[in-house]
């Protein structure tokens, strides 16, 4: 079964443009490989260009390839701590498996390995049933996944990258990881040295840990007269008043009743434009309302915050010495590109379009189990136990998945 | 030298680099400052450390600056000489307490050079008027960063702070605080660095060396050691939390794993003490187990002990399980630890070497 994908993972690369492979400052990168079947990284291996990078894969076809967003003096010393660790890109990992989304209870399953208990859609934390953590997945993604993953990547550039830490459009780029989601690079001087500690406090930023609402300007007067942040301020203090004032904006009675004292639910929705016209003012008044306290504008302005966070994988950015995927090159789990998205064309990306590597040509596949699948425009399933011919892309999609052998 | 800075500047600021040039330019060494003749620069020296060891943080003589310019890398020469990393703590905690203090009587555009010649930071005066406070400051995020991360408390995390355009707007209070935990986090780096591992002082200067470490112990209380093996009542909630996680047979995170291993290896418990607690989890591994936990007490591969990972690790993955009062003032597991097993010894009774609460 691995023979075949590891055919066509050849023909792909022979027919590469070495260019395609290039990887900004190459010689002060770390290279590594996963074997098709091997559990082992092949790693501490260095390239000067993209041809001599080349002439590696295609000599032994890896299924997954990957750098380092870490600079080194020496990439390829095997100790770690003799690699001369210069700086390293700050990178963003969306991961569409950690979103939440409807369409997983289509295609998600998940399975308790102490009870065996199972169920469908977005795995619980522990089992419902014997409370124990180790829960095995068996997940897909479709579409509405990886538009859910971009629009996350959007919110991280946009609302954060953008405006609060001054990242310019050139400063970074955007990769489709050839899977689940979405990767962002930053590679800006100012961001490149920053210490593990430091990385943790962006990544804290982005996804509103720790945030305490009292640092951003809202006080306590006196009694029931409060001050607050003005929308137009910057950073998270401008975003928690913008975030409050669509929040109550948006919420009937019942839904304020949910995170404050039902009588200054009450108070707030009978007086709700008033309380946003205060708020709206230059300057903002934030009080005036009885049984409304400092707490309860709190507790407000933490539900109101719930949607502006960014749902990143920390441990990615926080990592300064991590391993990332190369620039098309294909990944062994699904046979699809890792792609650079324009950032300006986004919106239009359709990650399972254009991120095919195999256009051309069918293969013949004994499909055991699949949900619904789409491929560039071929769809498929949901299906089971089917032997069936198949165009390239999605054969190799499913197999490398797991879910069919080629027949 | 800049037309600002004087040399009651140099004297009062040690980490701008003219303070460095100008000892540099009078071409001594240590062994010269043994003698006779420089007799005062060495008991300025001796009394800032003695400063560091009581925590008092008192301004330096400026009816003298040279004197006390000459005098800080001589204290600094103590210091490292010692190989005491609790030494080495104090003095820069009180060094930067006292850089503090100098600053906040300074004008801001003083603050804004200070901050270039000692860091290279690239401060802007700014002029933001906000509801109740004015930011008179702006410094780019990595700079902030490089500092800020390490203060504990809540108000100094990037998120809680006014970020815009990649800089953080500060108030002169801020800083200050920021350039004196910069000068702290100086000293203590630079006593990390490898061509110090082997820096030995002059025969001449290890008498009073000796005289510093037996005031440390007579006058405060130097704890440089933790007593083998864990003392239950002394554990960090998040520790506590974990613990009960193993006991009730749930499977662990990697870092839940990686904490709780490093924290007990650090408390000074056993491999096989460490491999008994994790018995009880779902997916144990023996042979894996006792690699990985053999290889974080640093007895394989790269000789590292591992500490545990700091309380705002912990609180971005999640095992932070809410502050209690001891909480406040701890950045780190272990050090919440120390400061419990002080509390008890202090109340309760004397701690054994099992850990054990001894009656007195």
């Amino acid at each position: 079964m691995r023979e075949v994908v590891r055919r066509e993972f050849n023909r792909y690369y022979s027919g590469l443009e070495a260019e395609e492979l290039r990887v900004p400052e190459m010689p002060k990168r770390e290279f590594a490989f996963l074997q098709f079947g091997g559990e082992v990284m092949i790693r501490h291996m260095k390239f000067n260009d993209p041809a001599s990078l080349k002439g590696y894969i295609v000599e032994n076809t890896p299924a997954h390839i990957y750098h380092s967003s870490a600079y080194y003096k020496t990439p390829d010393a095997v100790d770690m701590n003799e690699k001369g660790w210069q700086s390293a890109d700050l990178v963003f990992d969306v991961d569409s498996d950690h979103i939440r989304t409807v369409c997983k209870e289509k295609h998600d399953r998940w399975r308790c390995m102490e009870c065996g208990r199972e169920g469908l859609g977005f795995p619980p934390e522990s089992c419902p049933n014997c409370s124990m953590k180790k829960i095995d997945t068996r997940t897909w993604i479709c579409e509405d996944c990886l538009e859910a993953a971009k629009k996350e990547v959007i919110k991280v550039i946009d609302e954060y990258l953008i405006p609060d830490f001054g990242i310019g459009g050139s400063d970074f780029d955007v990769f489709f990881s050839g899977h689940r989601g979405y990767h962002i690079h930053v590679r800006s001087e100012s961001v490149r040295a920053l210490s593990g500690d430091g990385r943790r406090e962006i990544a804290d930023y982005v996804r509103g840990i720790g945030l305490d609402v009292r640092s951003h300007g809202f006080r306590d007067v006196k009694n029931e007269i409060l001050v607050g942040p003005d929308m137009k301020d910057g950073g998270w203090r401008g975003r928690i008043a913008r975030a409050v004032y669509e929040f109550v904006n948006r919420s009937s009675f019942v839904e304020l009743k949910e995170v404050v004292a039902p009588n200054v639910a009450k108070n707030l929705s009978e007086n709700k434009e008033k309380f946003l016209k205060n708020i709206a003012s230059d300057p903002p008044y934030w009080g005036g309302l009885k049984g409304y306290t400092l707490e309860s504008l709190e507790k407000i302005a933490l539900a109101s915050i719930k949607d502006l966070v960014c749902n990143i994988d920390e441990r990615v950015t926080i990592d300064s010495k991590r391993l990332i995927r190369c620039p098309n090159s294909l990944h062994g789990k699904s046979a699809l590109k890792t792609l650079r998205v324009g950032y300006s064309n986004i919106d239009d990306f359709d990650p399972l379009k254009e991120a095919v590597a195999f256009r051309r040509g069918s293969i013949r596949v004994y499909v055991k189990e699949a949900p619904r699948v789409r491929i560039g425009d071929d769809e498929l399933g949901p299906l089971d136990d089917k032997t069936l011919e198949v165009p390239l892309a999605l054969g190799l999609y499913l197999i490398c998945r797991g879910a069919a052998e080629p027949r | 030298m800049s037309l600002m800075l004087t040399k009651e500047d140099l004297a009062k600021y040690p980490f701008l680099k003219e303070s460095a040039t100008f000892v540099e330019s009078l071409q001594l060494d240590l062994s010269d400052l043994a003698t006779e003749e420089y007799s005062c620069v060495l008991m300025k020296a001796l009394a800032r450390i003695r400063n560091g060891i009581d925590r008092t943080a008192k301004p330096v003589d400026l009816s003298d600056p040279e004197t006390e310019i000459l005098a800080y890398p001589l204290s600094l020469a103590f210091v490292y000489g010692s190989k005491s990393n609790w030494l080495l703590n104090r003095f820069a905690t009180v060094e930067a307490k006292r850089v503090e203090e100098e600053l906040r009587r300074e004008p801001e555009g003083k603050l804004v050079e200070i901050a270039e010649l000692g860091f290279a930071w690239d401060i802007q005066q700014e002029n933001l008027k906000l509801e109740w406070e004015e930011l008179s400051f702006s410094m780019p995020v990595h700079a902030y960063l490089e500092a800020a991360t390490g203060f504990n408390d809540t108000h100094w995390k990037l998120i809680n702070r006014y970020v815009k355009g990649g800089r953080v707007f500060l108030n002169s209070g801020s800083l200050s605080r920021l350039i004196s935990e910069g000068f702290k986090m100086k000293i203590i780096r630079r006593g990390a660095e490898r061509e110090l591992a082997d820096f030995r002082l002059p025969e001449a200067l290890r008498r009073h060396l000796d005289e510093i470490m037996k005031y440390a112990q007579r006058n405060a209380q130097y704890d440089e050691k933790l007593p083998q093996g864990l003392v239950s009542d002394a554990r960090p909630p998040c520790i506590v939390a974990i613990m009960e996680d193993v006991k009730a047979g749930k499977s662990l995170s990697h870092m839940a794993r990686f904490a709780l291993t490093t924290f007990m290896v650090n408390v000074g418990e056993g491999v096989d003490e460490v491999l008994k607690l994790f018995g009880n989890v779902a997916d144990f591994d023996e042979g894996k187990a006792r690699y990985q936990i053999e290889h974080i007490a640093g007895m394989i591969g790269s000789k590292t002990k591992y500490k545990p990972p700091k309380c705002d690790v912990l609180r971005s993955f999640g095992l932070c399980v809410g502050m209690n009062e001891s909480c406040r003032n701890a950045k780190h597991p272990l050090n919440y630890y120390r400061r419990e097993l002080k509390r008890m010894s202090r109340f309760g009774g004397q701690v054994d070497a099992r850990g054990r609460k001894k009656r007195v």
